[in-house]
């Protein structure tokens, strides 16, 4: 049986082997791989790209003090992310599955229809969740739009939870009780993460702060975009991004702001696409 | 078929097989491919029956018996006038040389009609492969998706990627290429049983060949398959399937080889309330729940897997692994929501935005209860406590943990959460029905006092939205007003015991709306057009014709179940061989008093001032009828009302054969004016006559 790591290493070798390049985590907190500039960016352009790296996404609302077997405030995901689409992605997609060692015809694998949306970078996108034996274990997205822009070539993105895979191939109920490789179960480096980022989250965080912030770096993130720089400005998206999640999950965000804030992330994640596309590449406004 | 069509013919495939459809995507898909495809060969090649069959991966077009050759035809097109034909000379001229030319014909063959020169151009029909290879395209991009997505360079738009297509007219592939797609005779098996391509070689043959490949390719024969291992499988378990419609019609389309999976449960699961685990497990797992004989729930349940495999073992337990988790995460909120009451829950509504202009669910309630107030002043009979105090918590658990994850079940949990406090035995079952009907044709809510409570609710929110100009069109309506509305109409008609003005109730909810809202005349009359709207659809669907709900329009929503009665007696009277004529005199008398503009009311009707036999045998017989059908009208009694038509009918004859209204002498004009108008609103208060479509005389 795979532990979580050898999970990991076989998806890059699988991905590697189809002309992927395994990049690293992006260094900054977020919510989901898709903000890894490799997707972020690399969908957006004409350009074709071939990717795949682990990101590990941070939801500070979903944290359950490590007391919920199922739930985490921050887990990772492995992302690939291919353009163009190659035909036959699907039956890619599940011989990756068998290099997990899985017999698919022993389980019940179902693509159930789930199109994914981001007001916040004007982006939308078709696709699925992969069901295995009523698990979702995957996220499964043909990019359509991007800054309200429609795209071609087409991208696909698959997303691996990579914590429900490995609570399906190890056969375990509990997250914690995962085998992590090197003689560690997935809680004896997670667990005191959890309570204590779940106790930051949504009891001590310091909201006063957290709003400043949010502030200067929308500030420093326009500045930025003023001066013709979109990846420093980028990073400044991704980190207001994650500061308006922490203070929703601090409950420090009323229904009306809410809209208000969301809308201030948009407008600058939009400045940013506008400005990439304009420097990085200007025929892409033929597409 | 045309009279050269060839004896020999084949039959044609199409084969067009994708990533995983949406299941919704499916029959609406193959509706459309085998009436496009119809109207596409109309008169361009003769065919057999068409038939269509698939599933989430192939789409599929069979036509039996397509012939060689498509059909000649013969095409005219107009062309130049007569007139410009020749120069005087007896040449063509050049407009007569350059129209000819276009179509391929020489001047000489131009055909004048009507002063019009035509050029008619024949043209032998196309090889059947050729026009199959255009047909293809053209039918493939006349697919209307409910969402269209593009996934390669060609940009072609469609429901999910196109995988494959399998072409055959016959044994020969027809040759097609589409969104960088080469069709072919390889057809695809079920993806985790075989994912190599299979040979085609006659298309009548493609179905079994699916079958073979663990595909079960009609949805008709999915279905029964379906049905059939649900039964058993429940049976095993000492059950019943629970056979929901819509997830049934979900998995017949969600798989290519349904396979139903029996696993049991542990009593413990069985603690959280039965709606919030049906919920979890039809909604967020599409599992069957098995029931006992009572409709409780059993400890087990029915996963339906795609696919085959001895004794579905890891199936069994992966369903039951996630089943866990849901409910482990479902009994983490209704744990905490049984921490608050109910009542607790009320001061955080205020929090909560129903709509900008219209303000949080706290004013919504505090609109909600003035309108159920008003609504219990008709009804004095009905317990008012009930009432009152649904409408009081009914919103309140919007706020809890389980309606915030699971918003079908508000009402129901609400319900369930009012029951945890004293004293709410009474009115929990109306919060529970508080949100009833859900839909078109689901259930109402039970008691008098849930179904005002339920009424108040509806009537705000069409009142708001309309006041704050959220007004449906076309296929947006956010806030389902129409089916709020409808479902106004359905409790008003088909509960027992209520007795609501329906425009003044509107009239009122609409006055509840808050400051910078727009109340005014305008927007009250397009809110009871509105609700008019959704009876008339109701009224519809029972059977009656749109001229007849027509004509008992006027009064209708003051009261409902009297225009239902209302609708009855002129449907029965129309069953009269005389009653068309009749409507046609009415349609008669009312375009004269149109004509008049209302003249005649300012005069008092008076029998010395006519003249004519004829006038005055009317004029007796409407005084007549107006006591009678003011009496019956009293009961109810809206059929025998209209009966008095019958003796009404010779003398308005009499009165149209000798009676000129228009005459000169202005007094008299007025009388005969007025009588008329008499006559019409004798019968107004069952049903405006004038509004019956009779044959064009």
């Amino acid at each position: 049986m795979k532990s979580f790591q050898e999970i990991i290493m076989t998806l890059q070798e699988f991905w590697s082997r189809e002309g992927c390049a395994v990049v690293q985590p992006y260094d900054l907190e977020k919510g989901a791989g898709t903000f890894n500039p490799a997707t972020f960016f690399g969908a957006l352009t004409t350009v074709p790209i071939r990717a795949a790296y682990v990101e590990p996404s941070r939801r500070p609302a979903d944290g359950r003090y490590g007391d919920n077997p199922n739930r985490l405030g921050k887990y990772f995901q492995f992302q690939v992310i291919l353009k163009p689409a190659p035909a036959g992605i699907t039956d890619l997609y599940q011989k990756s599955l068998k290099a997990l060692g899985l017999n698919l015809k022993e389980h019940d694998l179902r693509w159930i229809e789930d199109d994914w949306e981001s007001p916040t970078l004007g982006a939308s996108g078709v696709g699925w969740e992969v069901w295995l034996d009523g698990m979702e274990v995957t996220q499964f997205t043909y990019f359509q739009q991007m800054g309200s822009m429609a795209l071609s070539p087409i991208s696909v993105e698959i997303t691996y939870g990579l914590e429900r895979l490995a609570m399906f191939l190890q056969k375990k109920d509990n997250v914690y009780d995962l085998d992590y490789g090197g003689g560690l179960r997935y809680g004896d480096l997670h667990k005191a993460q959890e309570r204590q980022f779940s106790r930051y989250n949504f009891e001590t965080a310091d909201t006063a702060l957290l709003s400043r912030h949010f502030n200067e770096w929308e500030a420093e993130g326009e500045r930025l975009v003023g001066l013709g720089d979109p990846l420093p400005a980028y990073d400044c998206v991704v980190r207001i991004s994650h500061l308006f999640n922490t203070l929703e999950a601090r409950g420090a965000i009323s229904v009306t702001e809410r809209a208000h804030y969301i809308g201030r992330v948009r407008t600058l994640a939009r400045k940013v696409m506008q400005l990439y596309i304009a420097k990085a590449q200007p025929e892409a406004h033929h597409v | 078929m045309s009279k050269n069509a060839p004896a020999k013919t084949a039959d044609f495939l199409l084969d067009v097989h994708t990533e995983p459809l949406p299941a919704r995507f499916v029959a609406p898909a193959l509706e459309q491919l085998k009436a496009n495809a119809a109207s596409l060969l109309a008169g361009r090649v003769a065919h057999g029956e068409i038939s269509t069959y698939g599933t989430l991966r192939h789409l599929v077009l069979f036509i039996a018996g397509v012939a060689a050759k498509g059909e000649d035809k013969t095409e005219r097109f107009k062309g130049p006038k007569e007139a410009a034909w020749k120069t005087p000379d007896g040449a063509f001229t050049p407009a007569a040389e350059g129209f000819a030319r276009k179509y391929g014909v020489s001047a000489a063959d131009l055909k004048p009609e009507g002063g019009v020169l035509y050029a008619e151009v024949f043209s032998k029909g196309e090889p059947a492969a050729a026009l199959l290879r255009g047909f293809v395209p053209e039918l493939l991009k006349s697919l209307q998706f409910p969402k269209f997505m593009t996934w390669e360079e060609t940009g072609f738009k469609f429901g999910r990627p196109i995988r494959a297509i399998t072409a055959l007219h016959g044994d020969k592939v027809i040759g097609v290429e589409l969104a960088g797609v080469k069709s072919g005779r390889a057809v695809y098996g079920h993806p985790t049983y075989s994912n190599k391509p299979l040979t085609l070689k006659d298309p009548a043959k493609h179905r079994k060949l699916l079958r073979d490949n663990l595909v079960i390719a009609g949805p008709a024969d999915r279905h029964a398959y379906l049905i059939k291992q649900l039964e058993a499988a429940a049976k095993s378990a000492g059950g019943f399937a629970d056979l929901d419609e819509d997830l049934i019609a979900e998995t017949v389309d969600m798989t290519e080889h349904p396979s139903a999976v029996v696993v049991h449960l542990k009593d413990k699961h069985l603690l959280l309330p039965a709606d919030l685990l049906k919920l979890v497990m039809k909604k967020q797992l599409k599992f069957f729940p098995v029931l006992d004989a009572k409709g409780g729930l059993l400890p087990a349940f029915i996963g339906v897997r795609d696919g085959r495999s001895e004794g579905n073992i890891l199936v069994a337990e992966g369903y039951h692994r996630v089943l866990e988790a849901r409910f482990n995460d479902a009994a983490f909120f209704y744990d905490r929501d049984c921490k608050v009451t109910l009542a607790g829950r009320l001061p955080s509504l205020e929090r909560v935005t129903y709509q900008k202009q219209l303000g949080s669910m706290k004013d919504k309630a505090e609109r909600v209860l003035k309108i159920a107030q008003h609504l219990l002043t008709e009804n004095l009979s009905t317990d008012g406590e009930i009432v009152l105090s649904a409408v009081e918590y009914a919103y309140a658990d919007l706020v809890t943990e389980v309606v915030k994850e699971f918003p079908e079940l508000q009402g129901t949990m609400g319900a369930i959460y009012a029951s945890q406090m004293p004293g709410s035995m009474k009115f929990a079952g109306a919060i529970k029905e508080f949100y009833f009907p859900v839909s078109a044709k689901a259930s109402l809510p039970t008691t008098p006092g849930a179904a005002l409570a339920s009424l108040a609710g509806k009537l705000d929110s069409l009142a708001g939205c309309f006041a704050a100009g959220l007004i449906p069109t076309g296929s947006a309506d956010p806030y389902a007003l129409r089916r709020q509305a409808l479902g106004a109409v359905r409790i008003l008609i088909e509960v027992e015991g209520l007795a609501v003005d329906l425009e003044a109730a509107l009239s009122f909810a609409l006055e509840q709306q808050p400051e910078g809202t727009t109340r005014d005349e305008k927007v009250r009359a397009q809110l009871a057009d509105f609700v008019w709207g959704r009876a008339t659809s109701y009224f519809e669907e029972r059977g009656f014709a749109v001229d007849e709900i027509r004509a008992v329009r006027a009064g209708a929503l003051r009261d409902l179940p009297a225009a239902l009665r209302r609708l009855e007696a002129v449907k029965n009277a129309r069953r009269d061989p005389s009653f068309e004529a009749l409507a046609a005199a009415f349609k008669r008398a009312s375009n004269i008093l149109k004509q008049s503009k209302g003249l005649e009311r300012e005069v008092a009707g008076d029998r010395a001032r006519l003249v004519d036999k004829a006038e005055l045998a009317l004029y007796d017989a409407v005084q007549d009828a107006e006591a009678q059908v003011a009496a019956r009208v009293k009961d109810g009694d809206y059929a025998g009302a209209l009966g008095g038509l019958v003796s009404i009918k010779p003398h308005l004859d009499g009165f149209f054969e000798h009676v000129m209204v228009m005459v000169d002498d202005e007094p008299l004009k007025l009388q005969r004016l007025a009588l008329l108008a008499r006559l019409v609103n004798a019968f107004k208060r069952v049903a405006d006559l004038s509004e019956i479509q009779t044959p064009a005389a």
